[in-house]
């Protein structure tokens, strides 16, 4: 379990250290793209979405005492609607929204499912949200953040839609795979004593790191 | 997972918001925004990562100074003036003679064999002005000598990374600090 969690604890200060753009070369090829390029569009949604360590600290605590494949397929369902109508409307309607602030909420939707996962809501009593409208509300900030990144990197208008699609599909494509990997470790784990015993501890982590998220985002917007 | 304890939930909640704080003071402000309120990013070395490297811009570390330099120079006497400067400091200057002088500009780098210098410029002329890089550590600066049969007054101002000046002239070095 301390195994565990220092992992997570590494794989969180890896994740920042790296970063969450688009790494500058991939950056230089997009931006160089002229008209429809389904094939990098796809890597790069893939890419962002399995090298995004919000989205993924948000998948993780998501999932995190999701134990039927139904509920699992509901909840995830759930955040891909969400994430999809806005990142396809965002770049559609060309939003110009602060990336910073939609990544400071980001940020605050692992924070909440991490409270969540920690029972938060029932020691404080009366107010319970809806575990469903919220993973889907956040989802709509998770596709925010989605378009913010790609409206970045589209330089030319031509070719837009065939681009944000296989952008869309390149996000689901990496999403499953992270999710892949992200519930095959849970299930490794949830097999073991130190599940019961640690879960909480684990999801104070995940909470402190959507802190450290929110705050960092949230700093970026407040300079810039 | 059951109840949770609200003490605990308490104790985690905080403990998770103090050690958010203390990540975010000591490592993600310092290295994401140059921002280093507990002096820990300038321990680490992290604070040049938020400034961006390119060929506009050079983030400089040392102190900015400024410097103004007057002198004069009797027929066929010569003078050097040179700056410190360690590898990508940066000057501007500007200097005015009230006559026209020999000058060469150029710079001699660390541990280089005595007499070797680097030349980038050379000419005659009453003004120069630029900008300069140091492409390697080491002083950097200008020779002038007065070929006519006045004197010349030549002021040279700059301002930039150096911490002090060598002035050579008669065969003597006359350290200045800035």
């Amino acid at each position: 379990m301390i195994k565990l969690a220092v992992l997570l604890a590494l794989s969180c200060c890896t994740a920042l250290a790296f970063g969450h753009d688009l790494s500058a070369d991939n950056a230089q090829f997009v931006k160089s793209l002229q008209g429809p390029a389904p094939g990098p569009f796809m890597y790069l949604g893939a890419k962002h979405m399995f090298t995004g360590y919000d989205h993924l600290l948000f998948l993780a605590a998501v999932i995190f005492f999701l134990y039927r494949p139904r509920d699992i397929f509901l909840y995830i369902t759930l955040f891909t609607v969400g994430h999809s109508i806005t990142l396809l409307l965002g770049v559609l309607a060309n939003w110009q929204l602060s990336s910073q602030l939609v990544d400071a909420i980001i940020g605050l939707s692992i924070v909440y499912k991490a409270f969540e996962n920690m029972n938060g809501f029932a020691a404080l009593g009366r107010f319970k949200p809806d575990t469903r409208v919220a993973v889907m509300v956040f989802g709509l900030f998770h596709g925010l953040g989605l378009a913010t990144k790609l409206q970045d990197y589209m330089a030319s208008q031509d070719g837009r839609v065939i681009n944000l699609l296989s952008f869309n599909i390149g996000v689901e494509l990496g999403q499953v795979l992270a999710l892949a990997v992200i519930f095959s470790l849970l299930l490794l784990w949830r097999s073991q004593a130190s599940f019961a015993k640690h879960a909480f501890a684990v999801n104070s982590l995940l909470l402190c790191a959507g802190m450290v998220l929110f705050a960092h985002q949230f700093t970026g917007y407040l300079l810039l | 997972m059951t109840d949770t304890n609200p003490k605990r939930l308490l104790a985690a909640c905080a403990l998770a918001t103090i050690s958010a704080a203390l990540i975010l003071l000591l490592v993600v402000l310092p290295a994401e925004y140059g921002y280093d309120p507990l002096g820990s990013g300038e321990a680490m070395g992290l604070l040049g990562l938020s400034e961006q490297q390119n060929t506009a811009l050079q983030v400089q570390t040392a102190p900015w100074k400024s410097d103004t330099f007057e002198f004069q120079l009797a027929p066929f006497e010569s003078l050097e003036y040179k700056y410190r400067l360690e590898q990508g400091a940066a000057i501007i200057y500007s200097w005015q003679g009230n006559g026209a002088v020999l000058y060469e500009m150029h710079s001699e780098p660390d541990g280089a064999a005595p007499g070797f210098a680097q030349t980038f410029a050379k000419g005659r002329a009453e003004h120069r002005q630029g900008s300069y890089r140091a492409p390697f550590a080491g002083i950097h600066g200008w020779y002038w000598q007065n070929r006519s049969s006045t004197d010349i007054r030549i002021r040279l101002r700059s301002q930039g990374f150096y911490p002090y000046a060598i002035e050579f002239r008669g065969g003597h070095e006359i350290r200045r600090e800035l």
